[in-house]
C-alpha cells in the first residue's frame, strides 16, 4: 500500500474514470475479452452519438444547461458505479454532453465565426497525433508520469472548483479567465494536461486488451476517452476564446 | 478556407484514430519495466508473519565466508 492515502483511495490516473481495479480477473472465455478493436468501435459509436447531441444542442441551445447537468451526472454514476454498467450509461453521457457542447459551440460562435470547427480539428489533431507517439513508443507512460498527470488534473479541478464557489459571492479567480498573458499560460497549460490524460487513457485501454479484461471494459475505456475529450475540446475553445478576444 | 483546413485536418485525424487504435503498440511501448500497473497493487516484500515477526520474501542467498578471507 502507498503512504499515500489519496493513492489507495483513487489510484493514479488523472482522469477520475480510472479508478477501478484490475484485480479480480477470473476465466474469461476469449470471446468475453477486452480487445483494442472493440474498445476502438465502441469509441467511434460514443462520438457519433456524441455529435448527433451536439446537432440537436446546436438547434436548440436552450437544452445547453439540461445536457450539461445530466451529462454530468450519467458521468459520476458511470465512474462510481459497477464499470460493468458502462455500456448502458456511457451512450447516454455521450449524447447529453453533446448536446451540451453543441450549445456551447453556438454560444461562442456567436461571437467569434468559425471557432467552432477549429476547436473540433485542433481537439482531433491532438487526439491523432498522441495517439501516433503513443503507439510507437514516443512517449512512454510510467508510475511517476501518472501521478504527476493525477496531480495536475486534481489542482485543475480544486482551482475550478474554488473559483466556481467564489462566484457566487461576487469575486473568483480572475487570472484564469483573463485574456492576458497569464490566462492563456493557464490555459495552455490545462490543454497540455488534458491532452496528457489521453496517453493515459491509451495506456489503460492498451493493457485492458493485453490482460483481457471482460468486454464491458471496452465501453468503460471508450467511455474515460469520451470524458477527455470532452474537456479537451472545451479547454481548447476556452483558449481560442481568448486569442480571438486579444 | 479556415474551415475547410479544420474540417479536412478533423476527418483525416478521426480516420488515423479509427485505424491505428487498432493496431497493438510497439514493442518498445510494451516491453517496458516500468509500464503503469493498472490493476496490481505493489506488493510488499516484506509480509507480516502471525506472531508479528517479519519475513522477507525472495531466494536465499549463501553467503560466503571464504571470501571474507
Amino acid at each position: 500500500m502507498s503512504k499515500h492515502s489519496a493513492l489507495n483511495t483513487f489510484g493514479r490516473s488523472g482522469n477520475p474514470a480510472f479508478t477501478k481495479n484490475f484485480d479480480s480477473i477470473g476465466a474469461i472465455p476469449q470471446s468475453e475479452r477486452m480487445t483494442l478493436d472493440g474498445a476502438v468501435n465502441k469509441t467511434a459509436i460514443l462520438l457519433a452519438l456524441c455529435f448527433g447531441g451536439a446537432f440537436i444542442g446546436w438547434n436548440f441551445p436552450a437544452l445547453t444547461l439540461p445536457g450539461l447537468i445530466i451529462g454530468t451526472i450519467l458521468a459520476f454514476v458511470t465512474i462510481f458505479r459497477n464499470p460493468s454498467k458502462a455500456g448502458a450509461t456511457a451512450p447516454f453521457y455521450a449524447g447529453f454532453e453533446g448536446i451540451a457542447l453543441g450549445g456551447i459551440t453556438v454560444f461562442a460562435e456567436m461571437q467569434y465565426p468559425g471557432i467552432g470547427i477549429q476547436a473540433i480539428g485542433l481537439t482531433f489533431g491532438i487526439l491523432a497525433s498522441l495517439l501516433f507517439c503513443y503507439k510507437s513508443g514516443i512517449i512512454k507512460p510510467t508510475e511517476n508520469f501518472r501521478l504527476m498527470i493525477f496531480s495536475a488534473t486534481m489542482g485543475i479541478a480544486l482551482l475550478y472548483l474554488i473559483s466556481f464557489i467564489m462566484s457566487f459571492f461576487g469575486s473568483g479567480i480572475g487570472f484564469i479567465h483573463s485574456n492576458g498573458l497569464f490566462g492563456i499560460g493557464f490555459s495552455l497549460f490545462v490543454v497540455g494536461i488534458a491532452a496528457l490524460n489521453l496517453v493515459l487513457d491509451f495506456d489503460f485501454i492498451e493493457e485492458g486488451a493485453e490482460q483481457g479484461l471482460p468486454k464491458y471494459m471496452e465501453w468503460y475505456g471508450a467511455f474515460s476517452l469520451m470524458v477527455t475529450l470532452v474537456w479537451l475540446y472545451i479547454e481548447i475553445l476556452r483558449l481560442l476564446m481568448k486569442l480571438r478576444s486579444r | 478556407m479556415n474551415a475547410i483546413f479544420f474540417s479536412l485536418l478533423a476527418i483525416f485525424s478521426l480516420f488515423i484514430f479509427m485505424n491505428l487504435g487498432k493496431v497493438k503498440a510497439s514493442k518498445k511501448q510494451m516491453d517496458r519495466d516500468d509500464r503503469i500497473k493498472w490493476g496490481k497493487r505493489r506488493k510488499t516484500i516484506f509480509r507480516n508473519s502471525r506472531d508479528g515477526s517479519k519475513i522477507i520474501e525472495g531466494e536465499a542467498e549463501e553467503i560466503n565466508t571464504d571470501s571474507r578471507e
